[in-house]
């Protein structure tokens, strides 16, 4: 099932134009983007320039590339030449990138449609996308609810029709969370596989770029197509492997693990949409093992301590003096770079700043960011053990299901608690996919995550087609038309 | 409980400020999260390995050959083209 | 003066790779403002650095050209401050694992001044300020430098300039940096601390920046020193701090302006993956040395015979210790060569750049070949200094200006019969010579040179000359 062939197929035998394909899309944003607020930036005519181009090129009788013609988003925190590119920050509003990211390049070079740029929590660092300076992202299946975050706009624009994927990034949950409470496929690649250069940092040890999509086939294509070596980029590896080719193998006698650590706590719908899917995978002939993690809670504020220090040094460089934000009065630089600061900073990112300088600072450094560092190891070497006797671990997206607009900004603990199931795969870098499995009693989709060992994306994304097929995709968003 | 002396000293690090009336809040949150994070202390650690690159590569290396600069404007885009070509901070400000 | 001077020097080495450390912009000198850059020399959002291999195999040479161990696996790591010439707002450098520690560069006196660490590092944007607005031009952002960190082993300014030409000898021999003073391309920083002469203490130190010549960092030094002891003697305390040199004034003024007491938040940077150097590598950087100065020092006064003082000139220029070493090949008298080279060749270039440059097109096989035949007593030196003059404006070889014939000299008859002319043609100066004026001999030898047009050879003359005047 991939709306990405489906719409190949109707390109190249002229049934549809991309132009016409592309303006398709182009009206559903008009509609419907003022209400659910997934784009921040509309690129129209580069858009319909491209899709002209890839009209020209069939008409020619050229062979379609793999991602030609598709139309797509890009979150706002990857950089794109000329097209403003702001984290949905007030920090860089009004900023241009001088040069493409490499995912970028990638797609542009593939004659990918662009669409526009995706809304997200500033500098990725939410889950809501409430801290957006352009307010939060609804969610297409229930505008009552938010579409999670950070990558929130990404999966609202396919969730609502207004593109055929979108790419995102994940630090701590960021594609997957918004893929789970939006009833979509998101896949957050093994760390080193798809080129972090041209994203704008939040945690460079934890970050990565990945697709978000109606289908597991889709996010297969895509993930094959943006995950090649990077010599920009020095934590590149690049995949050993294609994907697309593997999803049909058989899963009988696949290892399935379950952490029952994970289960700790969750909402009950969700635990109910998961259990049966645990079935689905049984009746297939899979082997469902279980396992304990105990080091599972030290999980959290280890990644929280990593993600605000590496933060706290990356958001340094905004100072007014050569891009982004300058503040309008001052009276030496010292106050210049401050204000610029203050004014262009939300509050949770000054907030995670101030956090992480305090985690690296002289006196804090040893007991906090080098024992964080220090116990990645430990639970790199669990998640290893556990591989030894299992091909994945399943586990539920998020403990619930998408929250109500205005519900996520509660209490900051508890906030940060959400991502206990998303983020043990950023701080071992293991791949990590969510898939919809379920419907909670009010109709917003229930996400299960499978997580594979590193450079196993293969192995991930096999399990989650046949669950797709096997369940005839019928936990994907109904607001998606195939 | 983190206190006031140590928040400035940490704002005033990270150059950015922290307004009087929203100290208190910020104190009682950051408190709380670092409380949070201290769980880690209790956690034994079995070596002193420093923590590199999660994948375990090295040696990742430009070789030393020159690639055309960009276009001073290009470098200068973002800030209106600089000032005879070279980015200015003015002593002080007044709107 | 019951006070002692102790300094140690942190001395940054610019690298003449051609591309700066972690993007390949040009680190070529020079060029209008912010026209060497690049999104990632600038630090834009979302870019990423890599690592400049050259740099890794520069600084290595410059371990072990010091006598320094090399670390097999290191890392890098930012170090993070705000300032305006730092695009990133951290640099990226090393912090706990330097690429090289352990090392030393001997002096004269036999005493070697510890090294403690070599690291890599990148380059800072250069600010220019004007009437209190501050001018950012980022083309040396993210050139390559090596800091070089002694122990506080110096106990006298002497030792620290010693120290410095030696360090800047060695540089530019191994070939990393051009370390030029006045270019910005070799910067030291010296702290300095006092003590009365026989305690084991350290006293408190003080850091000193912004001497751009080893005469300011001389006149630095001898400021602090005094100033130190001064406060001392008068019961204060000194101030741990770092100061600047001011060299209109001559003084070191505090400057705690800048930035007080940073806290830099040293972790190593995600962005970058390990530098791992074999003990193979290593063996292949160190087999690329060339021979260091005082090798080649040893070599020149031990082996050859040179008196300190020539080698030493001929040492401190590396091409023209080469030339010197490639002219005198097959020559036994070394001697020799070095004193033609450190007269005619020198007198060609008066400057010290002039000198580095080395810029003689006689190949110096040619100019052995010439010496060849002084040594071997075909030619006399008289001839030898003209046709090296000339050699040296051609480049040609000796045959074009030395013919066979012009070799075969005077025979002996020949050179009889023209030496008593002489002697009765210069009737006064014969009288001279025999009342006691030395000078006049001369005289009468260069008659023979004239008329023999230099053929003659002078010992010879003035040996038979001497004959005939006591004969007569």
């Amino acid at each position: 099932m991939s709306k990405i062939k489906d719409l190949q197929r109707l390109l190249e035998t002229k049934e549809i134009s991309c132009v016409e394909l592309t303006e398709k899309y182009l009206d559903n944003i008009e509609r419907l983007n003022k209400t659910i607020n997934a784009y921040v930036r509309v690129t129209a005519e580069e858009a319909l320039e491209t899709a002209r181009k890839v009209d020209e090129r069939i008409a020619a009788g050229e062979k379609l590339m793999p991602l030609e013609g598709i139309p797509m988003s890009l979150k706002d925190n990857i950089s794109t030449k000329g097209i403003e590119t702001t984290c949905c920050s007030r920090m860089l509003q009004g900023y241009y990138p001088i040069y493409d990211a490499t995912v970028w390049e990638t797609l542009k070079k593939q004659n990918a449609i662009l669409l526009g740029k995706t809304n997200m929590d500033e500098f990725a660092m939410g889950s809501s996308c409430e801290t957006s300076i352009y307010g939060v992202t609804l969610n297409p299946n229930n505008t009552d609810h938010v579409a999670g975050g950070s990558s929130g706009g990404a999966a609202a624009s396919v969730a609502g029709n207004m593109a055929v994927f979108g790419i995102g990034s994940d630090t701590g949950g960021s594609i997957r969370q918004p893929a789970s409470f939006c009833g979509l496929v998101g896949l957050k690649p093994t760390y080193g596989t798809v080129s972090r250069y041209g994203l704008i940092a939040y945690a460079s040890s934890l970050d990565q770029i990945g697709p978000i999509t109606g289908s597991v086939e889709d996010a297969a294509i895509i993930y094959d197509c943006l995950s090649s070596y990077d010599p920009k980029d020095s934590t590149s590896v690049g995949s050993k492997t294609t994907t697309h080719d593997k999803l049909k193998d058989s899963i009988k006698g696949m290892k399935i693990g379950i952490i029952d650590e994970f289960f700790d706590g969750i909402n009950r719908d969700v635990k109910s949409s998961l259990e049966e899917a645990i079935k689905v995978y049984e009746d297939a002939g899979a082997q469902i093992l279980h396992f304990k993690m105990p080091g599972l809670n030290a999980v959290l504020p280890v990644y929280f301590i990593i993600a605000c220090a590496e933060a706290s040094s990356n958001l340094g460089r905004y100072d007014g003096i050569r891009y982004g934000h300058k503040t309008d009065t001052y009276k030496d630089i010292d106050e210049m770079i401050r204000k610029t600061r203050n004014e262009g900073f939300g509050k949770e990112v000054q907030r995670r700043i101030l956090l992480g300088t305090y985690a690296l600072s002289s006196g804090q450094y040893d007991a906090y960011y080098k024992k964080a560092q220090n116990l990645r190891y430990s639970i790199i070497r669990d998640f290893k053990k556990i591989f030894e006797s299992c091909d994945i671990i399943l586990t539920p997206s998020v403990p619930v299901t998408a929250y109500k607009k205005g519900e996520a900004l509660i209490d900051p603990i508890e906030i940060y608690m959400m991502d206990i199931c998303t983020i043990p795969a950023n701080i071992a870098g293991l791949p990590a996919v969510s898939v919809p499995c379920g419907f909670d009693k009010n109709k917003l989709p229930v996400g299960m995550q499978l997580i594979g060992n590193n450079f196993e994306d293969y192995k991930v994304l096999n399990a989650a087609y046949q669950f797709e097929k096997l369940t005839k995709g019928s936990y994907l968003s109904p607001e998606v038309e195939i | 409980m983190i206190t006031r002396e140590e928040v400035l000293h940490i704002a005033k690090i990270a150059k950015l400020y922290v307004k009087d009336e929203e100290m208190d809040q910020l104190i009682q949150d950051m408190s709380k999260i670092i409380d949070y994070a201290d769980a880690i202390k209790a956690v034994s650690r079995d070596s002193d390995v420093d923590f590199d690159n999660i994948n375990n590569i090295a040696n990742a290396f430009n070789e030393d050959l020159v690639i055309p600069s960009y276009r001073r404007d290009e470098i200068l885009m973002n800030r209106e083209g600089g000032e005879n070509g070279y980015f200015l901070v003015r002593k002080s400000q007044r709107g | 003066m019951n006070y002692e001077l102790v300094a140690g020097l942190e001395t940054h080495v610019e690298l003449s790779t051609k591309t700066k450390i972690f993007c390949q912009c040009t680190t070529e000198f020079g060029g209008d403002p912010n026209t060497h850059c690049c999104p990632i020399c600038l630090g834009m959002p979302g870019t990423l650095p890599k690592l400049n291999k050259k740099v890794v195999e520069y600084a290595v040479k410059a371990g072990l050209a010091t006598n320094c161990k090399i670390r097999n696996v290191s890392k890098m790591d930012r170090k993070n401050y705000t300032y305006p010439d730092l695009p990133k707002a951290y640099q990226i450098s090393q912090f706990d694992q330097p690429i090289c520690y352990d090392g030393y560069i001997k002096l004269s006196s036999g005493k070697n001044i510890r090294i403690n660490r070599i690291h890599i590092e990148e380059d800072a944007g250069k600010l220019i300020h004007e009437r209190g607005d501050t001018y950012i031009d980022y083309n040396r952002g993210g050139v390559p430098l090596v800091e070089i960190v002694t122990e506080p082993d110096f106990r006298s300014v002497d030792e620290v300039l010693e120290y410095l030409e030696k360090l800047r000898l060695i540089m530019k021999y191994i070939g990393v940096s051009d370390v030029k003073m006045q270019e910005g391309s070799l910067r030291c920083d010296v702290n300095i601390s006092v003590r009365k002469k026989g305690e084991d203490r350290l006293g408190t130190r003080t850091e000193i920046k912004n001497m751009n010549s080893l005469n300011f960092i001389a006149k630095a030094m001898e400021y602090e020193f005094e100033r130190h002891v001064d406060i001392l003697e008068s019961g204060g305390v000194i101030e741990q701090e770092t100061r600047r040199y001011d060299s209109d004034l001559n003084i070191t003024e505090s400057m705690r302006d800048k930035e007080d007491v940073d806290d830099y938040r040293y972790f190593r940077d995600p962005d970058l993956v390990n530098i791992i150097v074999t003990e193979e590598e290593i063996s292949k950087l160190r087999g690329e040395l060339p021979q260091l100065p005082d090798e080649k020092m040893d070599i020149f006064i031990n082996e050859y015979g040179l008196p300190r003082e020539d080698a030493e000139l001929l040492i401190k220029y590396k091409k023209i210790a080469e030339y010197f070493e490639e002219a005198s090949r097959d020559i036994k008298n070394k001697k020799l060569v070095s004193n033609y080279i450190l007269s005619q060749v020198f007198r060609r270039m008066p400057t010290d750049s002039g000198k580095e440059e080395c810029a003689v097109s006689l190949p110096p096989k040619y100019f052995g070949d010439l010496i060849s035949l002084l040594e071997n007593k075909k030619i006399n030196s008289s001839m030898a200094s003209q046709a090296l003059e000339k050699m040296l404006d051609t480049g040609k070889p000796v045959s074009e200006f030395i013919s066979q014939k012009d070799m075969e000299g005077i025979d002996e008859g020949t050179l009889r019969e023209i030496c008593q002319r002489a002697v009765a043609e210069n009737k006064e100066a014969v009288e001279s010579y025999l009342g006691g004026k030395e000078k006049a001999f001369g005289a009468i030898i260069g008659y023979i040179m004239k008329v023999t047009k230099g053929k003659a050879d002078p010992q010879k003359a003035g040996d038979i000359v001497k004959e005939i005047i006591k004969s007569s």
